[in-house]
Order: C-alpha cells, then sequence, then structure tokens
C-alpha cells in the first residue's frame, strides 16, 4: 500500500555564482630550429715540452772550476794584461775627478722644518713627546706622550699618535691614529718589517704591541701584570730577529734592570716571556773605576742599541753611567734572586767602558763601524767609542745642559745629531776640523727640551725630532748633511783606529 | 796554470784596486777577487752593459769594436776590458 515516492532531482539555476571559468586563450611558441654542426680535430703530431729551474748555485760554482776548463783564458789575459793595467796605473795617478761633484737631484741648500705635528689634546694636558718612531716605509710617523720630569708614579692617561706624511691631506693639529693608553708612554719602535705593527714600553713597565691597521681594538699583543713583566719604567722598546727567518720578538728593558725578550703570540693576544736577563752591580766586570754601592743592586737600564753588524752584542747604558757591552748569548745564570719568572734570568754583562757621570739617556751604533758608537748623558757631552778599549776615542761637547738623545745619520758616515735639553738638535761633522757643531736647528720650543729624534730609514733627508711641549718636528735636511762625499768611510775607519793613550 | 793567476795577481796588486773577476762569453763569472754573490751581481749586470755599449759602438761604425768601458759613481770607478782589440 505505501510506497517510497520517488522524485526527480529539481535543480536551481544560481543567479549570483558564475562559473569560475575565466575566458582561455592557448597560445604556443616555438624556436626556430637550432642550426648544429659537428666536426672533430685529431692532432697529428704530438710533441711534450716541460721547463724546469736549475738551483743558482751551478753558476757561483764555475768559480772553482780548474783553469785548465777554460783554454782561451790565457790567451785572452795577455791580450789585456798591459791596457788594463797601464789604465789602472793612470787612474791612481790621475786628478781628473778631483772635486767633481754629480748633482742627480736638485740640492736642498737649507734646513728646513716641513711639518709641526701637534695632538691638541696632548698639549693641553701638558704631556710630552717621548719617543718618535718611523715605520718600515717611511711614510709613517709614531710619537708616545708620556711624562719625563714627573718623579712620581702616575696613572694618567696617555696617547699613541701617528701620521701619515705621504697623504695629500695631512693636518699636522690631527692625527691619523689616535690610540688611547691607560700610562704614559716612555718609548717607541715600529716593526722593521711590518708597516702597521707598532711597539710601546710604558710606565707602568707594560709592553705592548698595537697594530695600527685594525679597525677595532688596535692592541696586537701586550704582555699584562704577572710575574714576568718589568715592574719598573720601560725606557726602551727594540725589535730583534727571532729564533725563524722573519720573525722577530720584542726587547724592552727598563729600570728595574731588567733586559727581556718576548714573543708576539697573535691568537692569545699576549707576549710571551722568551728569554730574560738581569743585570746586576756585582757581575759588572769592573774597568778600573770603584764601584760605590756594595751589595746586590741591580742596574737600572734607560737606553739599548743593537749592533746591525753583530747580531750577538747589544750595548747598554745605566742610570748610574755605566755603559755596557752584553751578549745575548750568555749562559752565565744572574745573581737575583728569581721572582717567580718563567725563564731564569742571565748575565749578559761582558765588558764596561768608562763611565758618565749621569745616566745614559741614549747610545746608537754607527752603521757604517762594526766598532764604532756614540753615547750621551745628562753630562752634556757625546763620547765616541770603540767597542775594543774602555775610554773614549773622542768627546765633543753638545750642550751645557742635558742631552737626551743621540743618532748617527744613516747616509753620512761622519755626521750624528744630539737633541738637548735647550730645544736644539746639534749636528756633528767628524770629518771638519773644528769641533762646533756643523748644524743647529732650533726647534722653536721656547727652551723647553728636546727628548727624542730620529731619522727616516727611507727617504734619509727626513729628521723627526719629539720636544717637551707635546709637539714633533719633521725636518728637512740640507744636501750637506746628508749626501755622502767620496772618501768618508775611509776617514771614519781612520778614527776608529786611533788608539787614545 | 801559475800564469793565470800571476797575472791576476799583478792586476788585483795595484794601488787602489778592490777587486777583480774574469767574466766569460755568457757574463759567468770565471775567476774572481770579490765574494760568490757580489760576483755573479757585477758580472751579471756588467755583461749587459757591456753587450749594450758594444753594440751601440758596432751601430756608429760597424768595423770599429769596443776595447774598454769605464763607469766612473761617486764612490767607486769599475772598468771593463773586453777581449776585442
Amino acid at each position: 500500500m505505501f510506497t517510497d515516492e520517488t522524485l526527480d532531482i529539481i535543480g536551481a539555476e544560481s543567479t549570483w555564482r558564475k562559473s569560475h571559468q575565466q575566458t582561455q586563450e592557448s597560445r604556443s611558441c616555438q624556436t626556430l630550429p637550432v642550426d648544429t654542426a659537428e666536426v672533430e680535430t685529431q692532432a697529428r703530431d704530438v710533441s711534450d715540452n716541460s721547463t724546469q729551474t736549475q738551483d743558482q748555485i751551478s753558476q757561483t760554482l764555475s768559480l772553482d772550476r780548474d783553469i785548465s776548463d777554460f783554454p782561451g783564458l790565457l790567451d785572452f789575459l795577455h791580450k789585456v794584461e798591459d791596457i788594463v793595467i797601464k789604465e789602472l796605473v793612470k787612474n791612481s795617478k790621475s786628478h781628473a775627478f778631483d772635486g767633481f761633484r754629480v748633482n742627480w737631484e736638485d740640492q736642498t741648500e737649507s734646513v728646513s722644518c716641513m711639518y709641526r705635528l701637534q695632538h691638541v689634546e696632548a698639549q693641553e694636558r701638558g704631556l710630552q713627546v717621548t719617543g718618535v718612531s718611523w715605520n718600515c716605509t717611511g711614510s709613517v710617523i709614531g710619537c708616545g706622550f708620556g711624562r719625563v720630569d714627573d718623579g712620581d708614579w702616575s696613572n694618567e692617561k696617555a696617547y699613541v699618535c701617528t701620521w701619515n706624511l705621504d697623504r695629500q691631506n695631512l693636518n699636522p693639529k690631527r692625527p691619523d691614529v689616535i690610540i688611547d693608553v691607560p700610562t704614559p708612554v716612555m718609548c717607541l719602535c715600529f716593526h722593521p718589517v711590518r708597516p702597521s705593527v707598532v711597539a710601546g714600553g710604558l710606565y707602568s713597565g707594560e709592553v705592548v704591541v698595537w697594530d695600527t691597521s685594525r679597525s677595532q681594538d688596535l692592541i696586537l699583543a701586550q704582555t699584562g701584570m704577572s710575574a714576568d713583566t718589568h715592574r719598573e719604567p720601560v725606557f726602551q722598546v727594540s725589535w730583534v730577529p727571532g729564533a725563524r727567518r722573519g720573525e722577530f720578538m720584542v726587547l724592552s728593558a727598563g729600570s728595574g734592570g731588567r733586559v727581556l725578550l718576548w714573543t708576539v703570540d697573535g691568537a692569545e693576544a699576549k707576549l710571551i716571556l722568551s728569554s730574560g736577563y738581569a743585570l746586576v752591580q756585582q757581575q759588572v766586570p769592573q774597568c778600573g773605576a770603584a764601584s760605590r754601592t756594595r751589595g746586590s743592586t741591580t742596574i737600572g737600564v734607560t737606553s739599548v742599541a743593537l749592533s746591525p753588524w753583530d747580531l750577538d752584542t747589544f750595548l747598554v747604558g745605566s742610570e748610574g753611567g755605566l755603559v755596557l757591552k752584553c751578549s745575548f748569548s750568555s749562559e752565565t745564570v744572574s745573581a737575583v734572586p728569581p721572582d717567580g719568572e718563567s725563564v731564569t734570568l742571565r748575565a749578559p754583562v761582558q765588558f764596561s767602558f768608562s763611565p758618565l757621570g749621569g745616566p745614559v739617556h741614549s747610545v746608537h751604533f754607527s752603521p757604517f763601524h762594526r766598532n764604532l758608537f756614540v753615547s750621551v748623558g745628562t753630562d752634556g757631552l757625546a763620547h765616541l767609542h770603540t767597542v775594543l778599549q774602555p775610554r773614549p776615542l773622542l768627546s765633543l761637547r753638545v750642550s751645557d745642559s742635558y742631552v737626551f738623545g743621540v743618532r748617527w745619520s744613516p747616509t753620512r758616515p761622519l755626521v750624528f745629531a744630539a737633541a738637548t735639553g735647550q730645544g736644539l738638535v746639534q749636528m756633528f761633522d767628524l770629518g771638519r776640523r773644528s769641533l762646533r757643531p756643523a748644524a743647529t736647528v732650533d726647534q722653536n720650543t721656547s727652551g723647553q727640551p728636546t727628548y727624542c729624534l730620529e731619522f727616516n730609514p727611507k727617504h734619509t733627508n727626513l729628521m723627526a725630532v719629539g720636544n717637551a711641549d707635546g709637539s714633533v718636528n719633521i725636518w728637512q735636511l740640507s744636501a750637506e748633511l746628508t749626501e755622502q762625499g767620496a772618501k768618508e768611510t775611509a776617514v771614519l775607519e781612520q778614527l776608529a783606529n786611533e788608539v787614545v793613550d | 796554470m801559475a800564469e793565470v793567476e800571476d797575472t791576476l795577481k799583478r792586476i788585483q796588486s795595484i794601488n787602489g784596486v778592490i777587486g777583480t773577476i774574469v767574466v766569460n762569453a755568457e757574463g759567468i763569472p770565471i775567476r774572481s777577487t770579490l765574494d760568490n754573490s757580489t760576483s755573479v751581481q757585477y758580472a751579471g749586470l756588467l755583461h749587459q752593459l757591456t753587450m749594450k755599449a758594444r753594440g751601440t759602438v758596432r751601430d756608429i761604425d760597424p768595423q770599429n769594436d769596443l776595447s774598454f768601458l769605464r763607469i766612473r759613481s761617486k764612490k767607486h770607478e769599475i772598468m771593463v776590458s773586453t777581449g776585442g782589440l
């Protein structure tokens, strides 16, 4: 009776919904057929070639080969011997070139001040320039600010500033790089090979190495305060060649009587003590002067000079006026009681020269003669010594006040310059008869002392002088002071061979 | 051969002579009173200069040849005698 009714499905079109199918368009494209071609080649002839360099030794070995290998040699020598001997004899008697001077460049007749570099903040605080140094390329001058006249322990902040003199827009009043240092800087030395690395010794006894090419955190390595470091101000830092080629160590010497050699550990940013020397009064061989103090007193070091000829020798000038010849390879253990240092300190002194009356401010080896050096101190004289005997060869009166620095000229064997306490730099020429200075360069510091001076190693006519009023003067020297004349080395040799009675 | 040594000794002993170097046709030093590296340096440099000078002389007059070359500097004088006499 009841059945399910099935109805058809009824649908209604939507009025508002439209089909989402958009209009479609079809496009296709096709590239033109690509032309390809195949070609084959085959080498018919094959040849192999290789090169190899040969050791240069083979060239020099020919000097040891037997003469019989060169058959024509005797004939050749017969041919030329007469004419060569004739010319040589004529030459040794000739006056043709006497007084003949050659000038390839323009001669500067006088000494002129090129720049007067200052750091305004340091000058306001009355800091003095205690060390200047040129970098190895000769274009950057760096100076360290500190105090020399203060007897107190000081913790005032100081600076190390560098100027690049080869730049166009050099502003003498604004240094290119200013490094803030927590304690006064006593000495400065640029690395001999890397142009941006500079080492400095501080008043607190620390030694710091900066790298001015970095943009942040310029400290490359420092000693920090440990049992190894100096306890007294460091008066001299230098770079010495290390064990391997191309490696350099820092040598620092301070008034605590220690001379220490540090290796730079760049990874840890530390300077690691590699060897050390301690100087005590008892281990100095006396040369006739009675020692006034008894007991083991340390000898405070105020200056160090490294010999450019003999890598083992170095000279030490002390606070008490002693000038001592020391050796890096000395094996005697120092008499100083060990104080927790990591290496045993050795006694390096081999020979002692006749002492000066006061502290020796500067010692410098001559770059032209292996035995000569000059030393200056508070007695106002410059003493020219030879390493072979204790008494000086020559003593020249430089000034009536203290003399703070002395440097031999890098181009003229007989010329050296000394920085005095009156603000003058006196340049002496040993080739002249008179004992008066060849040139006096006034630093315009109104009587304040001049503490340090350095010749530029590359542009040898430039000299940098650091003054107590916080300025560094760059002087361009005249041609007379920088051009080497004939026979100067011979005169120097003669001077060195004079023996004082 | 003693004669060669004698000749060289005679030249070296003249007043003012610092060093003597004998160089072969390729510019390699065969006898010298200076040390190895200096000899090699001088021989190399002077060989080039001598060849240039010789070329100059012969360009000016092909029948001519270089016999002696002297270079005077501020500090020393270098005298080169070639075999072309």
